[in-house]
């Protein structure tokens, strides 16, 4: 192992994939800094640059693009109190008012722990995706079929809307796996009489249609057409900072450090949760933990480093999930999967084996992308304001025009440009409508093997107990049932304590002001 | 009708509609899972699931209570007059690239859109809106045709 990942990262030191790595770090820094930009936005925009490329230098740059995101929404969260990406809200809370005072040592530590989160994040990524991948290779159809319907009903249950609304808005991307071809046999089936269809409909241009519009026309119907993504600099203060004391500061709380990457990667590893959670949940953990809880939300480093090292090993952990499962466990990484398609690449138990190179090149990229991003955020934090100050009237129709090539250069047709186009709009209606993407994205991207594993599965035995009766297919079971009932009793009990904040007199204006 | 119930018509009625398709769908003898089996088992989980979110909705509503009248004062009007134009302009571009080719009809798309989300008031930003268009078309170019090697299409008309 040792050898296969010295090998890969004496090979990703090359120019040659160096420059793309670096380039995808700075884009996603970029992309991360922005408000209202997400990292499945940064890495739709980024992908039609990697076709050219070969699979490793396209997957460094993707690697690149995902640990720069991560870490790039600590900017704004911390020198302008807006955070640039959802995984970096936790991150305001006590970053934006110690950057008020000491801006620097607000975005240092926010970079460190960002850094050392997510290279303990690349430990389990690296000591972790092969046995994993080898435990996968005993699934059979059952277990593969359970564990797609574990990552639904997670993702279904995990996001805020209404369970029902989040399961339909999972089936409806079921329903786009379901037009135009039978996987099985390859044959067409409700095609709907468009000759196009008969293939299917490829999953990147829905992806990018669908995430690309819902944010620009929802931040367009909200705001409108003119500013720009984020106010002006407003913090001239210096971001000069002794950086042998912010690290010092960061590793002489050690428990902190790693409680909260285990956080971070654990949420990673689980189907469908993704970076804001990791955040969040991190520094709730670290307030919890803490000996001084009342303190969080004054500008405390402990804030800063779990929120940033949560966020940043769930890097690592949602890799994992990924290259040895094949599965994606957020919206950033179902792009991640179908950007590793798109490469030629197959993830799932065997890519490990099959494609040692490409997995230890993978590893490679994501350590030495830390230090790049160290090195973009350290030398390019106030460069990146500027970039926020850009009009959004030059910025959205640009994203718009990347997302044309991306969808276009697939196969070098229009068709997949229409597809964009109609699911641009009904990404849009989706999001009107009130559904959660997340969902959908899972269902258009898992319906196929969705389809394929339970044909075979019943192909192989018509017993439908064997879903239950195998063991790790039952605990996969079991685990969706578990995650539908959790989130029915987390609904009701929010709309418990609603109803009972509802019945309580409204506070004062003293009150507003205490608070 | 509320929200969730007018979107769960919508889903019910397409599922239902797909669903109906289904037997269409021609079985092979030598497989013994028909085609239509498992779409016929998305589409129908999505039809009852779509009818249990417009029963929700209307439980909601008949047990809610009427919010007050200036509850919804403060929110800022949404701007849908500008999301249907950026659509359009954005169909309009979709269609015509085939016809025009990617540089010049990029260069119309990215000066109309910047046009339509903020009007130009000064000289100064016609020219920005007009270098904009054109930097970025050629960049773009440039880096996939030439850099990267990734066609882009070409005019029928224009052979540009």
């Amino acid at each position: 192992m040792f050898e296969l990942l010295g090998t890969a990262l004496v090979h990703i030191l090359q120019v040659k994939y160096l420059l793309p790595l670096f380039l995808g770090t700075l884009a996603g820094v970029i992309g991360g800094a922005l408000p209202g930009v997400t990292i499945t936005m940064t890495i739709i925009v980024a992908l039609p640059f990697t076709f050219g490329l070969d699979p490793l230098q396209g997957l460094a740059a993707m690697a690149g693009l995902y640990v720069g995101g991560s870490a790039g929404g600590l900017v704004t969260a911390v020198l302008l109190g807006i955070p640039g990406t959802p995984s970096t809200v936790a991150t305001t809370f006590d970053g934006y008012p110690m950057g008020r005072k000491e801006p620097g040592r607000a975005l240092w530590l926010g970079i460190w722990g960002s850094f050392f989160g997510g290279m303990l994040g690349g430990v389990f990524l690296i000591f972790t995706t092969k046995p994993l991948a080898e435990f996968a290779l005993a699934f059979g159809p059952w277990e593969y079929f359970s564990l797609f319907v574990l990552a639904l009903s997670m993702v279904a249950g995990l996001v805020e809307a209404s369970l029902v609304k989040a399961l339909v808005s999972g089936f409806i991307g079921l329903i786009v796996t379901v037009l135009g071809n039978d996987p099985m046999l390859g044959g067409p089936r409700l095609t709907l009489g468009i000759p196009f269809l008969e293939g299917g409909i490829p999953f990147l241009p829905v992806l990018i249609g669908v995430f690309a519009f819902a944010q620009i026309m929802s931040e367009v119907e909200k705001s409108g057409g003119g500013g720009s993504m984020a106010p002006p600099v407003a913090n001239a203060g210096s971001l000069k900072v002794s950086q042998l004391k912010v690290i010092g500061e960061i590793l002489s709380r050690p428990f902190l450090l790693v409680w909260s990457a285990i956080i971070g990667v654990w949420i990673g590893v689980l189907p469908a949760i993704g970076g804001s959670a990791a955040n969040i949940m991190a520094y709730d953990q670290a307030k919890k933990f803490s000996k001084h809880p009342e303190k969080f939300g004054t500008g405390i480093p402990e804030g800063i480093i779990a929120s940033e090292a949560g966020n940043n090993a769930n890097v690592g952990g949602s890799l994992v999930t990924i290259m040895a499962f094949g599965i994606p466990g957020d919206a950033v990484t179902a792009v991640m999967l179908g950007a590793m398609t798109i490469h030629g690449i197959q993830s799932g138990p065997l890519f490990i084996q099959q494609h040692p190179d490409i997995a230890y090149g993978i590893f490679a990229a994501y350590i030495v992308a830390h230090p790049i991003m160290v090195l973009i955020l350290g030398l390019g934090a106030r460069f990146a304001m500027r970039i926020m100050t850009i009009p959004k009237s030059t910025l959205f129709p640009i994203v718009l025009v990347l997302c044309v090539i991306g969808a276009f250069a697939l196969d070098n047709s229009m068709d997949t440009v229409y597809v964009l186009l109609v699911f641009g709009v009904i990404g849009y209606l989706m999001v009107k409508a009130g559904f959660p993407l997340a969902p959908f994205i899972l269902g258009a991207i898992l319906g196929d093997q969705i389809e394929i594993n339970l044909i075979r599965s019943i192909m192989t035995d018509p017993n439908p107990m064997l879903f239950i009766t195998r063991p790790i297919s039952g605990g996969l079971l079991l685990a969706s049932v578990a995650s539908v009932v959790f989130s029915l009793w987390q609904h009701r009990r929010t709309q418990r304590r609603l109803a009972a904040a509802a019945t309580q007199p409204a506070p004062s204006d003293e009150d507003i002001a205490d608070f | 009708m509320g929200r969730d119930t007018i979107a769960g018509l919508v889903v019910l009625v397409v599922s239902l509609v797909l669903f109906g398709l289904t037997f269409r769908i021609q079985s092979n003898p030598l497989v013994p899972v028909s085609p239509a089996f498992y779409p016929r088992l998305v589409l129908g989980a999505t039809a009852v699931l779509s009818a249990l979110m417009v029963a929700i909705d209307l439980v909601k509503r008949r047990r809610a209570r009427p919010s007050p009248p200036n509850a919804k004062a403060a929110v800022a009007k949404p701007r849908y007059d500008m999301v249907a134009l950026l659509f359009a302009i954005f169909a309009v571009y979709v269609l015509i690239l085939p016809y025009l080719g990617f540089r010049i009809a990029t260069v119309a798309f990215l000066a109309a859109m910047q046009y339509a989300m903020a009007r130009p008031a000064t000289a100064r930003a016609w020219v920005v809106l007009a270098l904009v268009a054109l930097i970025a078309t050629a960049a773009t170019y440039y880096m996939f045709e030439v850099y990267l090697q990734v066609l882009l299409p070409r005019g029928r008309w224009t052979d540009f």
